[in-house]
């Protein structure tokens, strides 16, 4: 790593893998789900694609995508439609820009990160919102006001939950929070863990939380009239959601790229952390039924935000009592 | 949040991650054949040689999927001095599965046995026309038809087995008997049902095992307006033109062979 | 000119169309999408001038929550697609609007008239702004920002209020109504 490169150079070559990690990493979390949600339930998934196990479904699936006509509503507000699907994939490539696999591996270092990726994770709502409203279709709006209104209940105790950690820190940037983490972490800010992990499913619109999506009553909420490759983005976008909320997960509360031989596979750690974080969230959707809309605002508003407080809470006697 | 949520989520977790472990169920068809529990209903076969055209199968079929065509054929007397006989000539038995429901009901309805389970299932076609099945094809199954299941141990013994052993009728065995030694000898693997394949009735080709009398009904052609024709009750007692089953059928099976013929004009019904 | 006000130019133009086309606009979602825009393109304003947290938290804030709030009402509203008459603004109303406008960018342009007499600030040195900004907000101004606070929530316990109030209405017929409905929840 001591290669020193033109400006210009190391700029679009950091683009270039940030690029790739988007392309790849939603895959293999695809991929994954495939086969594990398969196997969970006695199957066997995906077994023909690319000859071994299926490997290349997603790729077969991408390339059949591609095929389908790009139909858009005669009712439809056409440019708010057609740009919905970008406005939703968007916001994550520029969060996995920031997140640090390892001190080194990284795309761009970012002062305040942790605010940015919290900030362009957001944004991402917009997308569907727009999504929904421009299909001039009941069932997707209704989708896309039950996502607007789980993203803004749930958005609060994830801020809260990432706060706490950034306070344990002392800093703003996850690197900073990467590296200031220590195994004591993982009792210490146990609580808002937990509310991190529930408030990324819901913001992820992942089962249990999948009630703006609700496929067997709403169709598939605000995505139910896209066909082709807008749709194929609005799912690559739940995907690239999932990579970032488990990569941030992995870094905030797991300790990222801490573990053995650091100095050298830092980032396989962080990458390995990450996976499993994305297995869970799987486990998660193979295992639990989805909430009804009452029950999600009430388990954000009744339980994560005081959860949340509770570890802001902790974490500030923390950081008092024990000065670092 | 009321009680044992909790509890309730963690015990869906421990499921789905249980059956994570554990061997899955999928049936990877086309690469691994199934096992397929024996009286598989995958598709009907026909005995030919079986079939009197007593059109019970077409009659019951819940769908009418059944279509038999037959005509009349007059037997030379076997000796000297008798008197002709008619037998039933299947031209067609076709079953079109399109229709078919598989209930099975035709098979449970043939007197005779003609009617098979075969648990081949891959005969899929294109166009939905190709799944009128033939005799011919529907023939060709039998060779899939797996051996009927043994007799559970200390049961009676199967009706054609009391049959061939009862002692001929009329102690001197006159001319309606005399053409029963062939044919005992054609109904033969019927009394060791349950031993095996060579228990059942197997046979593709119509002519191959034949007896005598049916070969020499074959030879002399359709004549299906019968000069002179029996009464019904002397029918009822000759012996049957049915050589694969010897003398297992039931009387009032046989009567009904002869009564309910599929091409009998009003005339004929008349006369009779 | 540096590469960085050439940015920043292009930033504050798109800025100040898509604020321009959000009030012009007859679409009332597209509206509330340029809203969008433009309180995007100003967080990337801020982020030129260097002031990093305070691009990020206005981008968390206004265009992650605010404008999603914004966009919730106005899709529960039954927002049309397409321009419609019946939500068009009176002349009057625009007026007022305009004029409202001007004297805030007359306000928030005095601001700019320390510029006058040469004040410069060096963007290029590298500072951490963020400990900066806390302790601005959290010590020379942490009495007006706790009396924002303290305005919020009332805002909020009053929303509620408001919301409690509409369901216990001396109705008669609306309160047979919601009694019935809360014995059926019950």
């Amino acid at each position: 790593m001591n290669l020193v490169l033109a400006p210009w150079l190391e700029v679009v070559l950091r683009a270039l893998a940030v690029l790739v990690a988007f392309l790849v990493l939603p895959l293999l979390v695809g991929q994954t789900e495939h086969k594990v949600m398969a196997h969970m339930q006695g199957r066997l998934g995906p077994m023909y694609a690319g000859g071994f196990h299926g490997w290349a479904q997603l790729v077969a699936d991408g390339v059949k995508f591609v095929q389908k006509e790009d139909i858009t509503p005669a009712r439809a507000d056409r440019q708010v439609f057609r740009l919905a699907p970008f406005v939703a994939l968007i916001p994550y490539l520029v969060a996995l820009a920031v997140i640090p696999l390892s001190p080194k591996v990284v795309g761009a270092t970012v002062d305040a990160s942790v605010v940015l990726v919290l900030a362009v994770i957001g944004v991402g709502i917009i997308g569907t919102l727009m999504a929904g409203w421009a299909s001039a279709n009941k069932y997707s709006l209704l989708g896309a006001m039950r996502a607007a209104a789980q993203l803004v209940s749930y958005e609060l105790p994830m801020v809260l939950a990432v706060a706490s950690v950034a306070l344990a820190a002392g800093t703003l940037s996850l690197v900073g929070i990467g590296n200031a983490w220590n195994p004591w972490w993982l009792l210490w800010q146990l609580p808002g863990a937990v509310v991190f992990l529930v408030s990324a499913l819901a913001e992820l619109q992942r089962p249990p939380f999948d009630m703006p999506l609700a496929d067997s009553e709403i169709v598939f909420g605000a995505f139910t009239e896209y066909t082709g490759l807008r749709f194929a983005f609005f799912l690559l976008a739940e995907y690239a959601g999932i990579v970032v909320m488990s990569l941030l997960f992995a870094v905030l509360f797991l300790g990222g790229w801490h573990g053995p031989f650091e100095p050298w596979v830092g980032w396989v750690w962080t990458l390995l952390k990450g996976f499993l974080v994305a297995v869970v969230v799987i486990w998660l959707r193979v295992s639990w039924p989805r909430m009804r809309e009452d029950q999600l605002q009430r388990l954000a508003w009744v339980w994560l935000v005081p959860m949340a407080l509770f570890q802001l809470a902790i974490t500030a006697v923390g950081v008092v009592v024990f000065p670092r | 949040m009321g009680d044992g949520i909790l509890p309730g989520l963690v015990k869906g977790l421990g499921t789905t991650a249980r059956s994570l472990t554990r061997r899955t169920h999928t049936a990877e068809y086309p690469d691994v054949a199934p096992a397929l529990p024996p009286r598989s209903r995958g598709v009907i076969a026909l005995t030919e040689e079986n079939c009197t055209s007593c059109m019970l199968c077409a009659r019951e079929c819940p769908d009418w999927c059944i279509y038999i065509d037959s005509h009349k054929e007059e037997l030379p007397p076997t000796t000297p001095g008798g008197r002709a006989r008619q037998r039933n000539v299947l031209d067609r038995f076709a079953i079109d599965f399109s229709l078919c429901m598989y209930c099975g009901i035709c098979i449970e309805a043939c007197p005779f046995d003609a009617l098979h389970w075969s648990p081949e299932f891959e005969y899929a076609e294109t166009d939905i026309r190709d799944l009128l099945h033939e005799k011919d094809r529907l023939g060709a199954w039998m060779a899939t038809v797996p051996p009927p299941p043994a007799l559970d141990p200390g049961s009676v013994d199967p009706a054609e087995v009391t049959a061939a052993a009862k002692p001929p009728r009329g102690a001197a065995g006159a001319g309606p008997r005399a053409g029963s030694a062939p044919r005992a000898g054609a109904g033969a693997p019927g009394r060791t049902r349950g031993d095996g394949p060579a228990a059942r009735p197997t046979r593709v080709r119509p002519e191959s095992p034949a007896g005598s009398d049916r070969a020499a009904g074959s030879l002399q052609g359709a004549s299906a307006a019968a000069p002179e024709r029996p009464a019904a009750d002397r029918a009822v007692d000759a012996t049957k033109p049915m050589p694969a089953l010897g003398d297992t059928g039931s009387p009032a099976a046989e009567g009904d062979s002869t009564q309910v013929l599929p091409e009998v004009t009003p005339d004929e019904e008349g006369r009779e | 000119m540096t590469t960085r006000d050439i940015v920043f130019v292009a930033v504050g133009v798109v800025t100040a169309l898509s604020a321009l086309l959000s009030v012009t606009t007859k679409h009332v979602v597209h509206a509330a999408l340029w809203l969008l825009v433009s309180l995007g393109s100003l967080a990337g304003a801020y982020l030129v001038l260097g002031q990093e947290l305070v691009g990020l938290v206005q981008l968390l804030v206004y265009v992650g929550a605010i404008v999603v709030l914004v966009l919730f009402a106005l899709m529960l509203t039954r927002a049309p697609i397409g321009p419609h008459a019946e939500i068009d603004t009176p002349w009057w109303q625009r007026a007022a609007g305009a004029v409202l406008g001007a004297a805030t960018t007359a306000l928030l342009a005095s601001l700019l008239l320390p510029l006058l007499s040469g004040a410069t600030v060096d963007l290029d040195a590298p500072a951490a702004t963020t400990p900066r900004i806390a302790q601005a907000v959290f010590g020379t101004w942490v009495w007006p920002f706790e009396l924002l606070s303290v305005l919020l929530l009332v805002a909020l316990v009053g929303a509620f209020a408001v919301s409690r109030l509409v369901l216990h209405r001396e109705d008669p017929a609306a309160d047979g109504a919601v009694r019935r409905a809360e014995g059926v929840r019950r």
